[in-house]
């Protein structure tokens, strides 16, 4: 999860009042933040992407001076209507459609500040704008733009000199030589035109979602700015220049208008939208019998408007506000702003007997009554890797099941039988006392119309005297005490075993598994120096269906 | 009472009492017992205080490669004195004996001259005398009739050194070996030991109608046994079904499902839109090549998809939600019991393998099980969720529990639950929970609302047995599955 830097001196200065360190660090936890760790100077915090509003101090603060009661109701955002505008040309829908923007005028701006900006820049890209796929933010210093802009198609040869670098670049190197445009640049792969936003001057000033340009970096003289979204999704390009829009404007900037025409563009419209809520849905949900004005003063807390109209509630939620979806939302703002720590647990009486899965009842059997031979359980990963499932055991590789892109090589193809893993267990304690007798229970993987999981029980007996009898004897065993079955034992050959001290596990004229003494070279594989035999058998159709 | 004196100690002490200061190996010559007997005794009269050990370290000589060589066809000196003798006129050129002891030319020629031997003139070498045997081919003499060392002691020191200063001619070796004597009190305890020792076997079956037949040989009670260790289950199996008998008692239903499913109930089901960065393949196990068949039936597809269209504005596609993926919770086998029951009433439960494709590290595994309750009912609240969450806490004994909001994708409202860890003297992130979307349960016709929770069995797991790496718990070693107890 994102995580955010809240500095003690900026959030008395946000927050417009001092408040104890202990009290803020109860405090944060009841808005949905965890605390990932303090210094002396400030607190990490992290939040849920679905808060990109908490991606900056300023948008934590605004909620805290909710829950504090210090300013309740929603944030409203005042738009002044600005002088300047951009036009799409046609030839961007078939890369990037939309573009958006705003003005934030005569602001402040320290290092501290940037930061959290472009912290909010990164979280927004990687949240709301799906890796920048979706919709990708720049932001500019306003004083170095010649309006109006225009947002179009280049080729790939087209230069100009970018933010990662001090030269003049094409598109082309842009894309294969900078950290982000080696990051990002499949969002353009197949497109031969790329999109760009050039002012009247014909300078570039932002290739989205790659970079901006050089030109328009903002610093701590800057004192006006240019935020432009672009996006394959208008309500997505409109939702992120909320947020932004929002933080800016509790950052002290004034809002002014960008006009936006062109190719299916028009000017933002960062409109509050309205939902009317049933105050019975709240407490039905809740548990609590709390009046409509508790409601609204909740809602209110949680920094959202919210007024009575006759045995309703209409709640008015600003557009920033992306994540709420519905009542059911606002249910949870009322939560909230109530107070989570205010709701009592009650426990509620059971309609119902609770009960085992009979196949958990099953496996739970044949547990016992393998350690009632003796036998140590272990329990190894289902997804396992192909050196110990092949290579070691000789087996053929033909049907493996992989997934894709793991992270760990030793955790790449699901089992489809469970005895080398445990081999490799006895690997891997071979200076511990024997005899060493293990048994595993445990889901097994095969390719058919798609896959069938079935589960096995198998066991391994090493010692210097073991051999094919001993462990037929605890075959016999466990399928009598276990299922009160018997099985016949029919020779076979099998890649792991000794030929002519192998057998196939009949039970019903249908074979269930294999039986026999572990082959040497099996065993050297592993590392074994005791011999070793065991079994394995599906208990799946033999055990239950 | 006295002590009770095992047939192998009295052999021992006897044996001492006569000649101290023996190894086990002289013990085991001299008292007919095997070496595993001898040292068994030894320790039991070490724990006893009858005998006491000197360890001591030996250095011992063994041939090394070339002196095995030198044993077999002689001292490269040697070699070259006695072909000088073979030729007449006791000479020949330098490069004659070159070919003939190629890489020991050398070491001949310099230890010839060394012991006076030969003579070097305008490139011929000349033979001036010999001796028959040098001190140096003696030791390597000796010590080839021992293959097993000999110590330095009884060499002579400065030609072991001298040898030692020869590549690969020996090898000194240090050799760890006991002495054992009696103590006082063994010398004691030795004097009572009677002459005649008989062994007989532990346990005699006295019959009871012939009481008088033969007595039961006494054994040394006091003394410790052979550790045997039980079979038993996995601990984290023994943790896996303490969670399981909470939900039973507390009146859940268990419900089981495959641990490879497709996208939709993974994800698609739950509202997880198909763009969500929790679906991309760095966090989630894709199967390779391989595609789910049926997802589910066609309205419920189309419900869902109409559900995202809406909610989230993005051409849904069938095809993305037919990859199959290893769940990355137990949620999509109660999303579609839920679904295809459409229970109004119910409480069910679910404890399974879920996956995440995460690289390992003390606290993160790509593989753990999970629990996952959910509560069905036309009056179920957010308090009740709280109470049934505390209530299966404090079964499992943990009594200080405090909630927090958070945010889960297909829940609403969401909270998370923090523990009073007694051990680690801090809180601790446990179970999250929250009440089923109405985008969830609309779409699949679920009417009433379902609270639901859950969490990882692991992380109960190295809090109860107070492990700081998960990844202990499947490493499977026997020192800590022998040993860990089963009541905690």
């Amino acid at each position: 999860m994102p995580v955010v830097a809240l500095y003690y001196n900026r959030v008395k200065q946000i927050l417009g009042k001092s408040i104890p360190k202990t009290k803020l660090i109860e405090t944060l936890p009841f808005i949905g933040l965890d605390i990932e760790d303090e210094t002396t100077d400030h607190i990490n915090v992290e939040y849920s992407p679905n808060r990109p509003d908490y991606s900056t101090d300023y948008g934590i603060i605004t909620g805290l001076q909710g829950l504090l009661g210090i300013k309740t109701g929603m944030p409203v955002l005042k738009i002044k209507k600005g002088k300047y505008s951009i036009k799409a040309d046609p030839s961007v829908s078939k890369v990037r459609s939309y573009v958006t923007a705003i003005e934030a005028r005569n602001g402040k701006l320290d290092d501290e500040t940037i930061r959290q900006i472009i912290t909010m820049q990164e979280d927004l890209h990687n949240g709301l704008g799906r890796r920048r796929k979706k919709a990708s933010i720049g932001i500019h210093d306003l004083e170095k733009i010649k309006f109006p802009l225009l947002y179009k198609t280049v080729t790939r040869e087209h230069s100009f000199v970018p933010l990662e670098s001090d030269l003049s670049m094409t598109v082309k190197e842009i894309l294969d030589k900078t950290e982000t445009g080696k990051k990002y640049r499949h969002i353009l792969d197949g497109h031969a035109k790329i999109p760009i936003i050039i002012d009247s001057d014909g300078k570039t000033i932002s290739l989205p979602p790659i970079s901006n340009a050089k030109l328009t970096e903002m610093n701590t003289k800057t004192t006006n700015l240019l935020v432009e979204v672009t996006a394959t999704d208008k309500i997505a390009a409109e939702g992120v220049l909320a947020v932004i829009a929002n933080t800016l404007q509790i950052a002290g900037f004034e809002l002014y208008s960008v006009k936006v025409t062109g190719a299916g563009n028009s000017t933002p419209v960062l409109k509050s939208r309205e939902l009317v809520l049933e105050p019975e849905l709240v407490n039905k949900t809740l548990g609590i019998e709390i009046s409509n004005s508790v409601i609204v003063k909740s809602l209110r807390k949680s920094r959202l408007d919210a007024k009575m109209r006759g045995k309703k509630i209409v709640c008015t939620i600003p557009r920033y506000r992306t994540d709420i979806f519905g009542v059911m939302d606002l249910v949870e703002e009322v939560a909230l702003g109530y107070g989570i720590q205010n709701l009592v647990p009650t426990m509620p009486g059971s309609v119902s007997a609770g009960e085992r899965n009979d196949i958990t009842k099953t496996l739970e059997a044949l547990r016992q009554t393998m350690i009632g031979l003796g036998y140590l359980e272990v329990m190894n990963f289902e997804l396992t890797g192909k050196e110990i499932l092949y290579d070691k055991t000789g087996r053929e590789d033909s049907k493996i099941i992989s997934v894709a892109d793991s992270k760990s090589q030793e955790h790449i193809i699901l089992r489809d039988i469970l005895l080398p893993g445990m081999l490799e267990v006895l690997s891997r304690n071979i200076h511990e006392s024997y005899p060493q007798k293990i048994f595993e229970i445990g889901t097994v993987f095969e390719k058919d119309s798609p896959i069938v999981e079935s589960i096995h029980l198998a066991c391994l007996s090493a010692h210097k005297d073991v051999n094919y009898t001993e462990i037929k004897s605890v075959l016999q065993s466990l399928l009598k005490t276990g299922l009160d079955l018997t099985c016949n034992t029919v020779p076979q050959k099998e890649k792991m075993y000794v030929d002519g001290r192998t057998a196939s596990i009949m039970v019903y004229g249908k074979k269930f598994g294999t039986l026999g003494e572990i082959d040497g070279k099996v065993l050297e594989n592993f590392k074994l120096r005791t011999p070793v035999a065991g079994f394995e058998i599906d208990l799946s159709g033999l055990a239950f269906d | 009472m006295s002590q009770v004196l095992h047939p192998i100690e009295q052999k021992l002490l006897k044996t001492l009492i006569v000649q101290q200061n023996l190894s086990p190996e002289e013990l085991c010559e001299i008292s007919k017992l095997s070496i595993d007997q001898v040292r068994r005794g030894i320790e039991w009269l070490k724990f006893k205080n009858l005998a006491s050990v000197i360890e001591t370290e030996k250095n011992f000589v063994t041939l090394g490669k070339r002196g095995t060589e030198a044993h077999e066809k002689g001292f490269p000196e040697r070699q070259l004195v006695n072909h000088l003798r073979s030729l007449q006129g006791y000479s020949c050129e330098m490069n004659d004996v070159k070919n003939l002891l190629q890489n020991e030319f050398g070491p001949a020629i310099a230890n010839a001259k060394k012991n006076g031997w030969v003579e070097i003139v305008e490139n011929r070498i000349m033979l001036k005398g010999y001796h028959d045997v040098t001190s140096e081919e003696k030791i390597i003499k000796t010590v080839s009739k021992n293959p097993s060392g000999v110590s330095v002691d009884e060499l002579d020191k400065d030609v072991v050194e001298s040898l030692k200063k020869r590549p690969e001619f020996i090898i000194v070796s240090s050799k760890k070996s006991a002495l054992v004597s009696l103590t006082e009190k063994g010398i004691e305890s030795a004097k009572t030991v009677q002459d005649t020792i008989e062994f007989i076997a532990d346990v005699e079956v006295t019959s009871s109608t012939e009481p008088e037949a033969k007595s039961v040989r006494a054994i040394d009670v006091e003394a410790t046994a052979p550790t045997v260790f039980a079979a038993k289950s996995h601990p984290l199996r023994d943790v896996i079904d303490e969670v399981r008998e909470i939900f039973v008692s507390l009146g859940f239903s268990e419900i089981i499902g495959n641990n490879v499913q497709s996208s939709f109930w993974n994800f698609d089901a739950l509202f997880t839109p198909q763009d969500h960065p929790a679906r991309e393949m760095q966090d989630t196990f894709y199967l390779k090549d391989i595609k789910a068949k049926n997802i589910a039936n066609l309205s419920q597809i189309k419900k869902v998809s109409d559900a995202h269209k809406k909610g989230w504005n993005y051409q849904w596609q069938s095809e993305e939600a037919k990859r199959l993926v290893l769940r990355t919770h137990t949620t999509c086998v109660t999303i579609r019991e839920l679904a295809d029951k459409k229970h109004d009433e119910a409480r069910l439960f679910s404890i399974g393998r879920v996956f995440r494709n995460e690289k390992l590290s003390y606290k993160h595994l790509a593989e753990f099980h999970q629990v996952e309750g959910v509560v069905v009912g036309k009056n179920v609240t957010l308090r009740d969720l709280m109470g049934l969450q505390t209530e299966f806490y404090h079964k499992m004994g943990i009594k200080k529990i405090k909630f927090w909001p958070t945010f889960f994708p297909y829940t609403e409202p969401s909270l998370q639950s923090m523990i009073y860890n007694e051990k680690l003297g801090k809180w601790v992130e446990l179970f999250g929970m929250g009440i089923f979307r109405p985008e969830v349960t609309q779409p699949l016709g679920i009417k009433n609302p379902v609270l639901a929770w859950g969490g990882g069995i692991e992380r109960i797991a190295m809090l109860r047995y107070g492990l700081t790496d998960v990844r202990e718990l499947y490493e499977n070693k026997f020192g800590w599955l022998r040993s860990v107890p089963k009541c905690q």
